[in-house]
């Protein structure tokens, strides 16, 4: 039953806010929403102890009754879900804190939602780590999305947020689309959608079908974890908030992808055809968004295509048959990808969030030593510098695909030292050299407030360490990795590479850059705009459809629909004007007239009759009586 | 043809010469003494009628008849008394208050 709180802390944070927020103040429903995750992850960490030995169900109810079959929604902590829940509860709760300082100025402007959509985001999350079969997971990947769009868009009065907003969510739901038919055929094929009863039929099932339902899923994943080709979402949704950019590249939303292949990674082995399409899509998108990376000059989103490369990796490393490695990159990545949003933030905090550009800042060593040291420990835990984080998963990559072929490996490599390349060259150009921001912001930087710094130092001495865990960690999935040496300094020398050419290019300057994009300026736009994908979409996809859509209005709206609509008004008209004549006037007005004027000229003849003289009154009476009586006789005789 | 239908039939004519007379006649008092010539032939009816089937009824009613005759030629006699002194009018045809 504890295990079940772990799920419901987050959902009960998400009502109380969301019903209550506006009473409660901005201030409390930041404190209850940081509460709720917090008390999710001391609470994960007994069922991750119970499951490291055993590794157990918790049923929740009966959903369906299908007959023979009843989908029942449960969850299932094995080590790799129950770490997994930990990570996420972990990171979440850190940038859930951050965000109070991050928010702050926000505060009396409802950003109680925010807190809210933020609960549920986790919510969301936890169930499609938890959930023990698909269905459950569904309701969390659905969950996922639209608590993403809802803090993608939370800028709601900047056109450009609601846009991303929009893209992120038409781009999950093909995604979605597709992971949904992938559950259907999974159930066509098993007959059950339970994650256990999946696993011990998987033998039994042809590999070819199978084999497509598992591509199904694997689209699933591509939109969640914005890989090639719905990936032109994941850079955009930079125009949220950034804590929601460290919540949605650590840990919530494009994790679930990866982790979603990682639970059903048996189902996958069983198509080995499968994987090799998941190994083939998550290499592009490495070296894709990867030299991406190189050429973008917007703070957040360099970073935001270096979560696009290292899913990448992660997905080549799920493809290549090292599920291990790939899920412990995806941990350590949790880490110091928040980290890199983090000092982001803190320097877009730093401007009052009016800074973009990477070249719009500069020289900020001296101004935020703190923000300078935990970047720069991100930094050197995503190039895969000895001892921190990214070394330890990252080599673990390097060696399988190495494993795989020579090729595959060099190919990796190649793909970290961009990564060392790009954030260096990040760093090294906010860091170090002139202070740009003089020309264009009045305020002079500051550092961040203790709020936001605690969550930050804490995360940096996680990037740091959380390296060291590896054996454990291949332990808990019982697997069993040896470090090979040359494969560990080969990639050392080689991220070593990438920063160096960063240090000499922006710090010492031996190749002027302006001079260097100047004549690079062809490669440079391919790479900027992502292979021109982004224009492709938005210019071909988007706006061919709205110029469909907008003749189809024109067509079937405007002059089909409301042509028929003012032809029968037309009509209408004509025939009730036609029936008002003939009807109205023609009939029943002269009826009613001549009445009238009958009952006029009758009543003054009758009128004469009443003489006022007693004589014919008489004679009245007398009239009157006779007839009455003749009547009576008439009648009663 | 019996002596009771005899009686009856002058009662009819005595009733329907007082009715005749109020119709055609315009003078007020001529009018009044018609009105006793009706209420006279209704007595006549109603002593012969109790002759025919031997009660007395009748002629009791006959004497009440009798006395509302009287006083309300009495009245009447007033009324024609004060409307000629009030407005000088002698005949019926004058009286068309009614139809104002």
């Amino acid at each position: 039953m504890d295990a079940l709180l772990i799920i419901l802390f987050p959902l009960l944070a998400f009502l109380l806010i969301g019903l209550f927020g506006r009473r409660l103040g901005d201030l409390p429903s930041a404190i209850i929403a940081v509460l709720g995750s917090a008390l999710s992850f001391i609470f994960s960490i007994p069922a991750l102890l119970k499951a490291l030995n055993s590794p157990f169900s918790v049923k929740l109810y009966d959903f369906i009754s299908l007959g023979s079959y009843t989908l029942t929604l449960g969850l299932y902590f094995d080590p790799l879900s129950a770490i997994t829940t930990s990570l996420v509860c972990f990171i979440s709760t850190l940038v859930f804190i951050y965000s109070i300082g991050y928010m702050e100025n926000l505060f009396g402007q409802w950003t109680y939602k925010f807190y809210a959509y933020l609960s549920l985001f986790l919510f969301s999350m936890l169930l499609i780590v938890l959930s023990d079969n698909l269905l459950g997971m569904f309701f969390g990947w659905e969950g996922v999305g639209l608590a993403s769009y809802l803090l993608i868009g939370y800028f709601h009065q900047q056109k450009y947020a609601t846009n991303s907003a929009f893209e992120a969510f038409v781009m999950n739901r093909i995604g979605d689309w597709l992971f949904l038919f992938g559950i259907f055929s999974i159930f066509y094929l098993f007959g059950s959608l339970n994650l256990l009863e999946i696993f011990s039929k998987v033998k039994e099932i042809d590999p070819n079908l199978l084999g497509l339902a598992v591509l199904l899923l694997f689209g699933g994943a591509v939109g969640k974890s914005g890989q090639f080709p719905l990936h032109t979402w994941l850079p955009n949704a930079m125009a949220g908030p950034t804590p929601v950019s460290a919540l949605l590249h650590s840990s919530t939303m494009v994790a679930a992808g990866v982790y979603m292949v990682a639970r059903l990674y048996p189902v996958f082995e069983s198509a080995p055809q499968s994987l090799k399409v998941v190994a083939l899509i998550g290499g592009i998108t490495a070296l894709f968004a990867s030299l991406a990376a190189t050429s973008h000059t917007d703070i957040k989103k360099i970073i935001a295509f270096s979560t696009m490369s290292q899913l990448g990796l992660m997905f080549l490393a799920l493809g290549i048959g090292d599920k291990s490695s790939a899920m412990f990159h995806l941990t350590t990545h949790a880490f110091f990808k928040a980290l890199l949003f983090l000092s982001a933030g803190s320097i877009i905090h730093a401007f009052h969030h009016h800074a973009r550009n990477i070249y719009e800042v500069g020289g900020l060593k001296k101004h935020m030593p703190i923000t300078y040291a935990t970047f720069f420990v991100g930094a050197l835990a995503l190039a895969g510098i000895f001892p921190f984080a990214g070394f330890w998963s990252k080599d673990l990559i390097i060696a399988s695909s190495y494993e795989a072929s020579f090729g595959l490996g060099v190919f990796v490599s190649f793909v970290s030292f961009l990564t060392a390349y790009y954030i260096f060259r990040e760093g090294f150009v906010m860091f170090y050299g002139p202070e740009r921001h003089k020309e264009h912001f009045e305020e002079e930087p500051h550092e961040a407030p203790s709020v936001m710094l605690v969550p930050m130092v804490v995360l940096a001495i996680g990037s740091a360490v959380v390296g060291f865990f590896e054996g454990w960690y291949m332990s808990a999935l019982k697997d069993h990795k040896e470090i090979h040496l040359e494969i560990a300094i080969s990639s050392v020398v080689i991220a070593l590479l990438g920063i160096g050419l960063a240090y000499l290019v922006f710090v010492k300057r031996v190749l002027d850059p302006e001079k260097l994009y100047q004549s690079l300026k062809p490669v440079h736009t391919t790479f900027k705009e992502q292979f021109f994908t982004e224009k492709l979409y938005h210019k071909g996809f988007a706006k061919g459809y709205m110029k469909l859509s907008r003749g189809l209005f024109l067509v079937g709206e405007r002059f089909l629909i409301d042509g028929f609509i003012n032809l029968l008004n037309f009509l209408y008209f004509r025939v009730v004007k036609f029936l008002w004549i003939k009807l109205d006037i023609y009939t029943v007005d002269l009826f009613v007239n001549s009445i009238a004027k009958f009952s006029f000229r009758f009543g003054r003849k009758v009128s004469l009759i009443q003489t006022g003289l007693l004589n014919n009154y008489v004679a009245f009476l007398l009239f009157g009586l006779v007839v009455l009586l003749g009547i009576i006789i008439y009648f009663m005789g | 043809m019996k002596i009771e239908v005899a009686y009856i039939l002058i009662s009819i004519f005595l009733f329907l010469s007082g009715l005749f007379g109020v119709i055609i006649r315009k003078n007020l008092i001529t009018l009044l003494v018609s009105t006793e010539l009706m209420l006279n032939g209704v007595n006549v009816g109603l002593v012969s009628m109790d002759k025919m089937v031997g009660g007395v009824e009748g002629q009791v009613f006959a004497f009440f008849v009798l006395t509302v005759a009287a006083a309300e030629v009495a009245i009447g006699l007033g009324l024609v008394v004060a409307i000629f002194r009030l407005r000088g009018y002698e005949g019926s045809s004058e009286i068309t208050q009614l139809r104002d």
